[in-house]
């Protein structure tokens, strides 16, 4: 079995104050995950290496992390993929707690702003809400968010302004505003409509060539300014 | 906002350099700049129509100059790459839909280019019918 050179970075807050790299060499052959290789890592090699990770197909979205300065789920991408040395850093634009760990707070709190869940208060709670499959294919592409953050990581509006509620926060708005069983869309218009809402993305398209699940946040971000300026112009006539 | 606890990653001013797609982005956006001579020149093109003969005649030769020409040409290529980003990002943005049907993405930016052509012929048939 061959080898791999991983250099990832490591930051040990009770050791230094700033990150520094360590390389692994780790065997690999063509089944073999990043995820794998870090695991391989803290069971053989070095048991003080962090990071996140819960099941392995791509699904929870817990094993985010820059792979030769591109966002990528660990378990989605490997060792074959990549030439030479591998780089690995925590996700971008994420304040690191523990070498591969990021502080997701924020990520968290720009999610919760916007209300991502159905909103409806009609009819009786029991009932079945009916949807036809064309009511369903109006939101359907954008409902694949597993919350991974990668998105966040290739934003470069939310690594300047990180009170930008962002890519995933906003598709999942978009996403319930067009769902036929909701009725929560004026309540999440004013996340939409504010400063750090749509209007900060400037559609630079990265969001969506990261996404693990083919969701196109872009789409749906640049879709909510449409939505934005219908809000604004029927405000103005309710006047 | 949280106070975070941790180190906080510096965004550094060349972060548009890392890779091809933010490249790409700035190369959209950077399209504005020989626009913005291009619309300099026509706003001191209407200024100068305004200040009689002399000044016209100056402007008509300034606008002959071959580094006018150049940049005016730029501004050109410039303008036709920035509608075919737009052209591309548009049925993504504006995905229109005919009888309850999508269309498909391809047929809207086609679309759009044969309003490009439409208004092109319209300007050859305006100002080209006095040579």
């Amino acid at each position: 079995m061959t080898t791999k050179r991983l250099s990832i970075q490591r930051y040990l807050p009770e050791q230094r104050k700033t990150p520094f790299r360590q390389e692994f060499d780790v065997p690999f052959d063509d089944s073999t995950s990043i995820l794998e290789a870090l695991n391989h890592i803290k069971e053989e090699i070095d048991g003080s290496l962090s990071y996140r990770w819960s099941c392995r197909m791509a699904i929870c979205g817990s094993c985010g992390m820059m792979v030769n300065d591109e966002p990528k789920l660990g378990c989605k991408s490997f060792l074959r993929e990549y030439p030479g040395t591998i780089k690995i850093e925590p996700l971008a634009h994420f304040p690191v707690q523990k070498d591969l760990i990021i502080d997701m707070e924020i990520f968290l709190e720009h999610l919760a702003a916007v209300q991502p869940y159905l909103i409806n208060d009609s009819g009786e709670s029991t009932e079945t809400h009916r949807q036809t499959p064309a009511q369903l294919a109006k939101y359907l592409k954008f409902s694949d968010c597993i919350n991974c953050g990668l998105c966040y990581s290739a934003c470069p509006q939310f690594g300047l302004n990180p009170e930008f509620l962002g890519p995933a926060a906003l598709t999942l708005a978009h996403r319930y505003n067009l769902d036929s069983r909701d009725q929560g869309k004026q309540q999440r218009m004013p996340q939409l409509n504010r400063e750090e809402g749509v209007w900060t993305c400037t559609f630079v398209g990265y969001c969506s060539e990261v996404c693990p699940k083919s969701v196109d946040p872009a789409a749906a971000v640049n879709q909510g300014k449409v939505e934005s300026a219908k809000d604004l112009l029927i405000s103005l006539f309710k006047r | 906002m949280t106070k975070h606890v941790g180190y906080v990653p510096e965004m550094k001013r060349n972060w548009w350099l890392k890779n091809r797609y933010f490249m790409a982005y700035m190369a959209r956006e950077a399209t504005v700049l020989p626009l913005v001579f291009f619309i300099g020149c026509l706003l001191a093109g209407l200024y100068c129509l305004l200040q009689g003969q002399e000044s016209w005649l100056t402007w008509l030769e300034f606008m002959q100059n071959p580094l006018t020409i150049a940049v005016n040409l730029l501004a050109f290529v410039a303008s036709l790459f920035h509608a075919w980003t737009f052209f591309q990002l548009f049925p993504r943005v504006m995905p229109l839909r005919v009888g309850g049907r999508a269309i498909p993405a391809k047929w809207i930016i086609l679309g759009q280019w044969c309003g490009v052509l439409l208004v092109m012929v319209l300007f050859a048939w305006i100002f080209g019918r006095g040579v």
